[in-house]
């Protein structure tokens, strides 16, 4: 069969008015259908965020295009996310609105709030059509949160410390030359699981026996190791107080960027791999949580991410994503099986009912 | 004939108004009542804070259930029985403590002479210098002074880098116990020496000169005279100084470098790191009650001080 193809030769005046008008017509009934649907927008959205060149990524990729597409201000709270989250449960527990429209917050976190019934359900989300597993949150109903990339706490160094080449293993790190020169979480987060691995003990068996990884943090502990947050790592590199760190590769590669000489490995006992997610507290105006939901919705767009996480240097959450020149075939940046073979997950149910134990046992050694 | 109202000049009317409503709201009969109606916006103040205190007194009782991170609706001493028996709090208690007492002491010793110094000197210009310098930290809040001690002894700080032109390599003079004993010394000496200043300046100073032609030194003067006399402002600075060293969060979280936590930090870990505001509440009331009792028995052993108000034993 062969197609009609009409040429503008072929087409009478009558036959492009008629088709004008009824273009015209058609579109713009589908512009006012769309906008009819539309509710009022805020003047401003506002979501939480963790400064540095996190905010300024999200900034970069999320926050401005999204402006830009719907001409609605973002405001970034930089309230920490564990200061903001009791904010919002008092908030929801109290009927009142909520004092952010979205968190940005890490998988564990928003699982605790997904817990207590605080998040909004997205699973209605266009864009959640286009994305990988990763971004579904293991364990729970529905999207209460959306999972947006992962991220690994690698076992960073400053390479003139290791002349010898790079650290093996995390066991490397209690040479006593390190004595006073690395540096953990100061909850202990990130390192639990491959000192379990480190320690002769083995992963099946977080978290009823994880012995070996308090052994293994015991014997950490001697080497008086500096214990801090996001920032205080990147400070510390370039300071020269640490000589190497259990940290998120992000700290370690805008260390690198302000021209501190910094490496990164997944040693053999792996790495612990985690996910950051976005999620909308309840008790928003409806108009409000409709927008909220759009931003987050443009996270999910090959473009915002492709420009948020070349900024993070992270693996998103959405097919097709090409990996920052710097973090080609880098551990950091798991990309194949293989890759994901060496690093360390461990389900967000699991973490969050023991999170707090787990921290209290790390603290407890520490502060020993 | 009685004047109109209007013949009065307009101040004079309106004063008039301002004093019939005022006689309106408190009429002359509740006059005696008046001090007490001063007291008010006080009362308020501390009875919020008592309110706040039930609140924190709920939920301490309250145990957290992380499979849904609600807390219980029955009351338990489950927390109670956890601050008392994990031995990390045992140890941030104890940590922060025997700091408190370490502050205390060696702050007094420090601000005692400093506040000597700018009570009795005959100096117009070193009074004002040793004031400014005195005021100068109040203007710079705790966390940027406690971050400009990372500046000045950090790795590449500026001490160590003096240490370096002599050949001595850096040495770690942070993120340790007596870093956090320093930071906060440094803090709370403006307060041991505001407090100590007017307990001095009370001292008669002709009391030391006739110490003086009696035959006593100096020495004896001071350990005979000046201390006993400056008891009270003792008193008053050490209170306030103990109890602001023993609840500090910011100087141990800056120069702790993370493993020298004091009961703040270990409260505001359970309230924003692990969400067991419960636990939080818990710590946070045994915090108030042994604060409580280190300067009840402060007072019990030596009076109120400069607290008291000239009121104090002596």
């Amino acid at each position: 069969m062969k197609r009609f193809k009409p040429t503008l030769s072929h087409l009478s005046r009558r036959t492009f008015l008629q088709a004008t008008a009824a273009l015209g017509g058609a579109s713009a009934l589908g512009l006012r259908g769309a906008y009819a649907q539309e509710p009022e927008k805020p003047a401003e959205i506002i979501v939480r965020a963790w400064g540095g060149s996190w905010v300024d990524s999200l900034k970069a990729g999320v926050s401005d295009s999204f402006t830009k597409m719907t001409g609605i201000a973002v405001r970034h709270d930089l309230t920490e996310d564990n200061e903001i989250q009791p904010k919002v449960w008092a908030a929801v527990a109290q009927k009142r609105v909520p004092p952010i429209h979205i968190n940005w917050d890490t998988t564990t976190n928003a699982t605790k709030s997904a817990l207590r019934g605080v998040t909004e359900d997205l699973s209605d989300l266009p864009n959640l059509a286009n994305v990988t597993d990763l971004a579904k949150p293991a364990g729970l109903e529905g999207f209460p949160i959306v999972n947006t990339y992962g991220y690994v706490y690698v076992l960073a160094y400053r390479p003139a410390a290791f002349p010898d080449g790079p650290p093996k293993s995390w066991k490397d790190l209690l040479d006593p030359k390190f004595k006073g020169r690395l540096a953990f979480y100061n909850d202990g987060i990130g390192f639990h699981f491959p000192a379990q691995v480190a320690g002769g003990g083995k992963l099946e068996d977080i978290p009823g026996n994880m012995q070996p990884a308090w052994d293994f943090i015991a014997k950490m502990k001697a080497q008086q190791p500096l214990l801090g947050e996001d920032p205080d790592f990147t400070t510390w590199f370039q300071n020269g107080e640490i000589d190497a760190a259990c940290t998120i590769s992000t700290n370690a590669r805008e260390a690198r960027k302000n021209g501190v000489k910094i490496e990164w490995v997944v040693p053999e006992e792996g790495a612990k791999f985690d996910t950051d997610g976005l999620w909308i507290p309840k008790g928003l105006p409806e108009n409000e949580l409709y927008w909220a939901k759009q931003y987050i919705n443009h996270a999910l767009t090959k473009e915002a991410q492709q420009v948020w996480l070349d900024g993070l240097g992270l693996p998103g959450v959405v097919p097709g994503l090409t990996p920052p020149k710097d973090l080609v075939g880098d551990p950091s940046y798991p990309t194949t099986e293989a890759d994901f073979q060496r690093l360390i997950r461990i389900s967000s149910k699991i973490q969050v009912e023991n999170e707090s134990e787990w921290f209290s046992k790390f603290k407890a050694i520490m502060q020993g | 004939m009685r004047a109109a109202r209007t013949a009065y000049p307009l101040t004079w009317r309106i004063m008039d108004a301002l004093e019939g409503v005022a006689a309106a709201i408190w009429p002359a009969r509740f006059r005696r009542a008046t001090p007490y109606l001063m007291l008010l916006p006080a009362v308020l103040l501390v009875g919020l804070l008592v309110l706040g205190l039930i609140q924190i007194a709920d939920a301490s009782l309250r145990t957290l259930d992380t499979t849904t991170f609600q807390f219980s609706d029955d009351y338990s001493t489950a927390n109670f029985r956890r601050a008392l028996t994990e031995p990390l709090f045992l140890v941030v208690a104890q940590r922060s403590l025997v700091a408190a007492l370490i502050v205390t002491a060696v702050t007094l010793v420090f601000a005692f002479p400093y506040a000597y110094l700018m009570v009795r000197t005959r100096s117009p210009g070193l009074r004002k210098f040793l004031l400014i310098a005195l005021f100068l930290p109040f203007f710079i809040g705790q966390v940027v002074r406690a971050y400009g001690w990372l500046i000045i002894l950090g790795n590449q700080g500026m001490v160590n880098e003096a240490l370096g032109l002599v050949g001595v390599a850096p040495m770690r003079l942070i993120y340790n116990y007596p870093a956090v004993l320093f930071g906060l010394v440094q803090y709370m000496l403006p307060f041991a020496v505001l407090m100590l200043a007017p307990a001095l300046t009370a001292i008669p100073e002709e009391l030391e000169a006739a110490a003086g032609s009696l035959g006593a030194n100096w020495v004896r003067t001071f350990i005979h005279v000046v201390l006993p006399l400056a008891r009270p402002g003792f008193i008053g600075a050490g209170v306030v100084v103990l109890t602001l060293s023993l609840t500090d969060f910011a100087v141990p979280a800056i120069l702790g470098g993370g493993s020298h936590d004091f009961i703040a930090n270990a409260i505001y870990d359970q309230f924003f790191r692990t969400s067991d505001q419960g636990l939080g509440a818990m710590l946070a009331l045994m915090l108030v009650a042994l604060g409580s009792i280190l300067v009840g028995l402060v007072f019990a052993l030596f009076g109120a001080g400069t607290l008291a108000m000239g009121r104090s034993r002596v």
